[in-house]
């Protein structure tokens, strides 16, 4: 379970200080998917750098099932938006790079074999990350992700530099890694049709300060072949409207 | 694809001894001699006397190489990594780096005499400044994005060191030294004219003084061929651990 209590996050600049977040409560339940969603300028990433273990300097706490937030402790798998792939090791190395941190022995070659392949990355084990396409780089990224069993899966707009095609193909991927693992997940995206299909739990935040404005419990998660069905449409258009509201309603 | 290059090394072997016999053959003069006959005196004199100047002049180069990584590769690692150190050091770096290195040799031969020391630390004056800003510029930019993955996994500044800096700082650091090379080989010549009796440097300007234009005109060539070799060694060296570049 992720439980956030009352966090604020400040920048202070040169001139003044800004707050990024302000009194945000949140709470995922273990193997939930939740998704963030709000204007640019939200905070969506912040609260998501926050719970990686990126940005240390916040006020509140964050817990991971009852233990305060500490990255040397937990297993946190974070996706940035680039995919965060080093382009100095091939794609096995990449994938391994986070089991071999946290020097977990559980992780084996055969876990390693299955994941290429659940992936359909097999053939390109000794390719660079810049010989990759983009649908591919996001792939090795999962695999890195999900390879190390995580605590918590972390995303941050994971898949907006796809194709609208290849978006979904890997919007699927995911589901079937996150029911495979069951993985307690977070992912910010802009996309309203993607937090409905990937968060059972909608988080809604609003801009300036960014604060949570709604969360709503996502009636269509899990249910097959929703994107075709009409209630799917009218609770994009209905969030469309409350995004545009800037999440109040 | 390598064969190619190593037609490459030879037709521009072959297009200066071209150059230079023309010359030779229009000036008909002894300062500019054939390189046939340059090439002969080389065979001649090298294992007998060239050598060991040879060698003296490239342990000068790699002992003087091997300090500049020794003490430059950290700091330019500091500094790239950490803003703070930047700050504090960046004045200090960017106030002595323009300093013509060639104008400290007198200061440095009064104070570590004219043996080895001085010639050494003129070669580590040279490299090592070209390599920490290579370095920390290398450093700077790295998206930072690239770190989150490994922040987030709890990793020791040890592991970001070599899963991200190091590779990251590496093609800069190549090319950086590949820019210092030539200027190194440069003031190596300069510095060898002092208080030593080996090195290319004492070679050549020996040769020079004794009017053999021959044995001078070999000992550049020797010297150029030191600089292909030193060169060439940097490209291997690319090519073994940056490969990753050039997929």
């Amino acid at each position: 379970m992720i439980e956030i209590k009352d966090l604020t996050v400040k920048y202070t600049s040169l001139k003044e200080e800004y707050t990024a977040l302000k009194n945000i409560n949140l709470v995922v339940p273990t193997g939930g998917t939740c998704a963030l969603i709000g204007p640019s300028g939200c905070g969506k990433s912040t609260l998501l750098k926050v719970m990686a273990g990126i940005i240390k300097d916040y006020q509140g706490s964050v817990e991971f099932d009852g233990a305060e937030l500490n990255p040397a402790q937990q297993k946190i798998g974070f996706i940035p938006q680039n995919y965060g792939l080093l382009p100095w090791r091939n794609v096995v190395q990449n994938i391994c790079i986070a089991a071999k941190l946290k020097q977990d022995k559980a992780v084996t070659k055969d876990d390693l074999a299955k994941i290429i392949h659940l992936l359909g990355l097999d053939g390109l084990d000794k390719r660079y990350p810049g010989e990759l396409s983009g649908g591919q780089q996001q792939r090795v990224s999962l695999a890195r992700a999900f390879l190390l069993k995580p605590d918590v899966l972390l995303m941050d707009e994971p898949f907006s530099a796809l194709d609208a095609i290849t978006r979904e193909e890997m919007q699927d991927v995911f589901l079937s890694l996150w029911n495979k693992y069951t993985v307690s997940t977070v992912l910010v995206t802009h996309y309203v049709e993607e937090a409905i299909y990937l968060g059972q739990k909608i988080v809604i935040l609003s801009a300036n300060p960014g604060q949570v404005a709604k969360v709503i419990d996502n009636p269509l998660f899990g249910e097959t072949d929703i994107r075709h069905r009409k209630e799917f449409f009218e609770m994009s258009l209905e969030l469309r409207d409350l995004l545009k509201q800037g999440g109040k309603s | 694809m390598k064969e190619i290059r190593y037609i490459w090394y030879a037709g521009a072997v072959f297009a200066i001894f071209i150059l230079w016999s023309m010359t030779a053959a229009l000036v008909e003069l002894p300062i500019v001699p054939s390189p046939v006959r340059v090439l002969e005196t080389l065979g001649f004199i090298f294992k007998d006397s060239i050598a060991i100047h040879g060698l003296y002049s490239l342990w000068r180069i790699i002992a003087g190489l091997f300090l500049a990584i020794v003490v430059g590769l950290p700091i330019g690692v500091a500094m790239g990594y950490f803003s703070r150190i930047d700050r504090i050091l960046a004045p200090l770096v960017y106030l002595t780096y323009p300093v013509p290195k060639i104008a400290l040799l007198p200061i440095l031969m009064l104070l570590l005499g004219v043996g080895e020391a001085a010639k050494i630390l003129m070669i580590f004056l040279i490299i090592v400044f070209q390599v920490i800003i290579a370095v920390r510029d290398g450093i700077r930019a790295i998206p930072k994005e690239t770190y989150y993955p490994l922040y987030s996994l709890g990793a020791p500044f040890q592991a970001v060191f070599f899963e991200i800096l190091w590779p990251a700082a590496l093609p800069k650091f190549i090319t950086a030294i590949r820019v210092a090379m030539a200027t190194a080989i440069s003031v190596l010549f300069f510095t060898e004219t002092f208080g030593t009796q080996y090195g290319m440097g004492y070679f050549i300007m020996d040769a020079w003084l004794r009017v053999n234009y021959l044995e001078m005109y070999a000992g550049i060539v020797v010297l150029s061929l030191l600089g292909l070799l030193l060169f060439g060694l940097i490209d291997c060296l690319e090519k073994h651990f940056c490969h990753w570049q050039y997929r």
